[in-house]
């Protein structure tokens, strides 16, 4: 089960991202990401958690296995101990880096002997801490069990446990140590000891401590040097010591757990929004990838809709689809304004939370595996290229078209609008006829009713109406129909006798 | 600290607005006595010298918290006892209006809630303003705390035993127990120990403040100064010497041989970083001093000069009524099926026209619907009006212009009066009316009365007819009381052939008053309704006898 062992690597080689370790370079937006409105998903993730996650957003994993790879970590970061100590471990990180980063500030001063010292010391800690609240967790990812090995041995090598020794016990002096300062007649006095009694006025309201107005910086003021001069005269043995323990601890900084911080963040970030979420009433599913099953979802919505949603305190309509044998793309038609939109969206949204391993936004769902997700938005004509817009809609969609797209999922709205009826409709036959010939499944949302009936692979879906005739944004099977124009609401006052009685009852 | 004079409790209202407050203030002109209560009356012996400007803060006061209905019997008479009081000691409370105006005004002098920023001032300029205003504070807490101990003029005793509000005995109890001598005494130490800080360390003649401090603290901080604690602060009286004089450097050679300690003054930064360390301590122990009055007495003038302002308005506004001959009672509360009074005055007419108005006598028990017809020109709205606004006055504690009035209390009125057309309005009149109507049942709850004047008589009389029968109708099995004038006899006719048999119905008619001869008296008196307004008489006074003035023809 150990990985590490089996395949002989590094400790650096270990990602909780990948079960091969295999590193990533930097990837663009994939083009899907804007048409989905994913970016509004990554916001809120990117707002916990720094907008550092986002990176590890932008690519899929490779293979169906290391798909399989995240979802059984993601299933275990989900349970709260584990999630809690993730969580601190990555605090216990920045706090040391942090250090870091002062010491390299001071380089040779008893002050950088301080700022290491206390850097070893929460990184010590956050491991140590790390490790015991993995010890007390049942876990059953491949990858959360292999770090736990790793952090085992890593923790009880000899060496490692006389320098935790020395880090506590100087850090424990270096707390406990008070000094005196008296400002008067313009001097300043220091002793090392403590003072007794408080100010004597006001007392138990507020704690007397006074905010050191040096604290802006963390280099020593002058003040403070001169302080410090009088006191290591006085006390000369003990700032000796902490320049000895600084010089044994070196640098402790460790790639397996800087690799580690990094790539967790993908699972927490999302877990975090997947709370707030259900805290909202929205509710997630871990997705099955069940080939032999019909790609299927329950209760499906549009996650950045309701991300908006969620702060003004409104719900979201969810679907529920299910293919049938031999179903290859859906064919999306209905009213303006009835949900079509969003629908393709949820869909698109669903397959790329499934594939990179994640919970998707439905209450249950089946997603077979799919090589990429691509996507063809239509947009406003551009005055900047120049292009008319059929043009430009082509333009984009020929590239998706390629041999080499073959298996991936595609969302498209609204192809060919300005197209000439006749025209859009033959066009429109071609491109959904290719995609499924290229083993491609898909949404194809459209105003062109007769498009629904152009494939044997296709399956008609209508957003509905109720019998007033305004849009419900429920998303059903069912022959595409004319869509009736304008409709007037006329308003009432809902005054007569039976509508008071049922209004004041 | 809570003012509490509006409620015994808090002072923050438990009721909401009235929902309707625009119409209601409008339909029912109380802009009207918001202004007059906002107008001093200088008088001298019953004769009126002088009536000053009208006070903005006032009037707006009385509009916020006329427009807020208390919800018991104990609510009202808790601003009974209190406006007796005011009525009483009426330069007490004028004196409480005055100190807390002028304690705020000084206060966002200094800074008060945050400046723009353009006039963003360095920290220590607004450090020393938040002191100037803790100071402030003590001395407007001790003024107001020390009226309580001055002379009653009638009496002579002290004010504190004269009064006989719980109110204003437990505001003042409760200001000598929460700004006690003992903490003003503690507050006026701390602004004395940082007093080096104020006075820029000028001891007036050869001598010099400066500071005394104590600190405790620890290096854990990468061996900056850590959890710093203070142990002592004081200021002390130097003597001054010119710097490089004789004495100055005796002075010097004395000082350094303080054990462990360097000399600050000496090198500009380091007297620099010690100046910041003063000024980390006065920040700490202002704050501290902050902490210590702010939380109690943060809102404290606000709160009492919205209080002070609505009682002075309150007494204002009496005098007021009282210079037309309007005279005021203290009205009781009882059931919401009960309306009574006695010689009940429209006040905003009398206020405005300066008429002598004509008082209508009243007494209903067990009644949810009133209808009112009668004559044109009869004085049905007024009398519909002067109901509104005395029931509006005696919910929120004020004294009402009758002679008795008994009513019980409404946490919601509305009130829906004919408009004239508005050119705003784009819709139909009756759409206009049916939409108000509409946004009334919206708000409607336990506890409702409406007003309704003239309404739906914007269509024809038997459509309007039956737009009323149905609205009344259900309005009033939802429990809600209607008082209500109306032109829509065939509707006022039906309601009355349906209920006249039925005491259980809780229906009552009224009617403008006619004399055989056609006079109005402008008093309503019990009557059935008659399918006739009377319109005619008008028509005959007016049209006919000008169309007979100008030889036109003339009907038989």
């Amino acid at each position: 089960m150990d990985a590490m062992e089996k395949n002989g690597r590094g400790d650096a080689e270990f990602s909780i991202l990948d079960p091969h370790g295999r590193h990533r370079e930097k990837k663009e937006l994939p083009a899907y990401f804007r048409d989905l409105n994913l970016e509004t998903v990554l916001d809120e993730m990117a707002f916990n958690w720094g907008s550092a996650v986002r990176e590890l957003f932008h690519y899929l994993p490779e293979t169906a296995e290391d798909e399989k790879y995240r979802r059984a970590v993601y299933g275990d970061v989900k349970k709260e101990g584990v999630f809690r100590a993730l969580e601190a471990f990555v605090r216990r990180t920045d706090e040391a880096e942090d250090l870091r980063r002062e010491k390299e500030k001071v380089p040779g001063t008893l002050q950088h002997s301080v700022w290491q010292v206390r850097e070893a010391e929460v990184r010590c800690a956050a491991m140590m801490e790390l490790k015991e609240a993995l010890d007390r967790e049942e876990l059953s990812s491949q990858g959360l069990l292999t770090f736990r090995d790793i952090l085992r041995q890593k923790l009880f090598s000899a060496g490692e446990s006389a320098v935790r020794e020395r880090v506590n016990g100087i850090m424990k002096r270096i707390r406990a140590f008070r000094m005196v300062i008296t400002c008067e007649k313009d001097r300043i006095r220091v002793e090392p000891g403590t003072a007794a009694g408080e100010y004597g006025t006001l007392r138990g309201e507020g704690s007397g401590i006074i905010k050191n107005p040096f604290a802006a910086t963390p280099l020593l003021t002058d003040l403070e040097a001169v302080c410090l001069q009088v006191l290591t005269k006085k006390d000369p043995g003990f700032f000796r010591e902490i320049r000895e323990v600084s010089d044994m601890v070196g640098d402790r900084r460790d790639p397996l757990a800087d690799r580690f911080r990094k790539e967790i963040v993908f699972y927490l970030s999302f877990d975090t929004f997947r709370r707030e979420m259900e805290e909202g009433g929205f509710s997630f599913a871990a997705p099955s990838v069940t080939e032999s099953c019909p790609f299927m979802a329950r209760g499906l919505y549009d996650l950045a809709l309701a991300c908006v949603f969620r702060r003004e305190g409104k719900k979201v309509v969810a679907n529920d689809f299910a293919c049938r044998e031999g179903e290859r793309f859906f064919v999306l038609t209905g009213p303006n304004q009835g949900g079509k939109t969003t629908f393709a969206r949820s869909l698109g949204q669903l397959v790329y939370f499934a594939r990179i391993g994640l919970d998707v936004p439905a209450a249950e769902a089946n997603v077979p595996f799919f090589r990429d997700i691509q996507s063809h938005f239509s947009v406003e004509e551009s005055v900047e290229t120049g292009r008319g817009k059929l043009k430009e809609e082509l333009v984009r969609l020929a590239p998706m078209m390629e041999e080499k797209r073959q298996g991936t999922f595609v969302v498209i709205n609204e192809l060919f609008t300005t197209a000439a009826g006749y025209d859009a409709l033959i066009m429109g036959r071609r491109v959904l006829e290719h995609f499924i010939r290229l083993g491609c499944m898909g949404i194809f949302v459209t105003h062109l009713k007769e498009l629904a009936s152009a494939h044997e692979g296709a399956v008609s879906l209508r957003a509905s109406l109720d019998e007033n005739r305004v849009p419900t944004y429920v998303i059903r099977r069912g022959e595409a129909e004319d869509v009736p124009c304008a409709e007037t609401r006329v308003k009432e006052h809902r005054l007569t006798y039976e509508q008071l009685k049922e209004r004041l009852s | 600290m809570n003012v509490c004079l509006l409620y015994r409790d808090s002072d923050r209202p438990g009721n909401r607005a009235y929902e309707d407050a625009d119409n209601i203030i409008r339909d029912l002109g109380l802009k009207a006595l918001f202004q007059d209560s906002a107008r001093r009356l200088k008088t001298d012996s019953g004769k009126v010298l002088s009536v000053e400007e009208e006070d903005p803060f006032i009037a707006e006061t009385m509009r916020r918290v006329m427009m807020i209905p208390l919800s018991s019997r104990e609510e009202v008479e808790y601003r009974h006892a209190v406006l007796k009081d005011c009525i009483r000691h009426e330069d007490l409370v004028r004196t409480l209006y005055l100190i807390s105006c002028r304690t705020l005004e000084e206060w966002n002098m200094l800074g008060r809630g945050g400046r723009e920023k353009a006039q963003q001032v360095n920290p220590a300029v607004k450090l020393a303003e938040s002191i100037c205003a803790l100071r402030l504070l003590c001395d407007s807490l001790r003024e107001i705390r020390e009226l309580a101990a001055g002379e009653d003029r009638e009496s002579g005793k002290p004010l504190s035993e004269g009064f006989a509000s719980e109110g204003f005995r437990s505001f003042f109890r409760r200001l000598r127990e929460v700004f006690s001598e003992e903490r003003e005494r503690e507050a006026l130490k701390v602004l004395e120990d940082i007093s080096f800080f104020m006075d820029g360390g000028d001891g007036g003649g050869y001598r010099t403040i400066k500071a005394r401090i104590v600190l405790e603290c620890g290096l854990e901080d990468g061996l900056k100064f850590s959890s710093m604690k203070l142990r002592e602060v004081s200021s002390e009286s130097l003597r001054f010497f010119r710097p490089g004089t004789t004495m100055k450097k005796l002075q010097d050679l004395k000082y350094s041989r303080i054990p462990d300690s360097f000399p600050v003054d000496k090198d500009p930064r380091l007297s620099e970083q010690a100046r910041q360390l003063e000024f980390s301590v006065v920040c700490s122990l202002a704050g501290r001093l902050n902490d210590f009055l702010m939380p109690e007495f943060q809102t404290f003038f606000d709160q009492l000069k919205i209080q002070a302002a609505f009682y002075l308005g309150a007494v204002q506004l009496k005098a007021q009524l009282e210079r037309f001959d309007m005279d005021v009672c203290f009205p009781e509360v009882s059931d919401r099926r009960t309306l009574a009074f006695r010689d009940l005055k429209e006040c905003v007419m009398g206020l405005r026209q300066r008429v002598h108005v004509i008082g209508n006598t009243c007494d209903m028990e067990n009644t949810d619907l009133l209808i009112v017809t009668g004559a044109n020109q009869g004085g049905k709205s007024t009398f519909l009006r002067s109901i509104g606004i005395a029931q509006v006055m005696a919910q929120c504690g004020l004294p009402v212009a009758a002679g008795v009035f008994r009513s019980g209390l409404f946490p919601r009125i509305f009130v829906h009066f004919t408009r004239r057309e508005d050119s705003s309005m784009n819709s139909g009149r009756l759409d206009e009316e049916l939409g108000r109507m509409d946004r009334i049942v919206d708000l409607i709850g336990e506890g409702s009365l409406v007003l309704l004047n003239e309404s739906f008589a914007t269509t024809t009389e038997k459509e309007g007819s039956l737009i009323a029968y149905d609205i009344v109708r259900a309005l009033g099995e939802a429990g809600v009381k209607i008082l209500m004038v109306t032109h829509l006899l065939p509707f006022a006719k039906r309601m009355y052939d349906e209920r006249k048999d039925d005491p259980a119905s809780g229906t009552a008619f009224l009617s403008a008053e006619r004399t055989l001869e056609g006079i109005r008296t402008f008093r309503m008196i019990p009557h059935p309704p008659e399918m006739t307004s009377f319109g005619l008489d008008l028509f005959e006074e007016i049209v006919e006898k000008h169309l007979d003035g100008h030889g036109g023809a003339r009907r038989e």
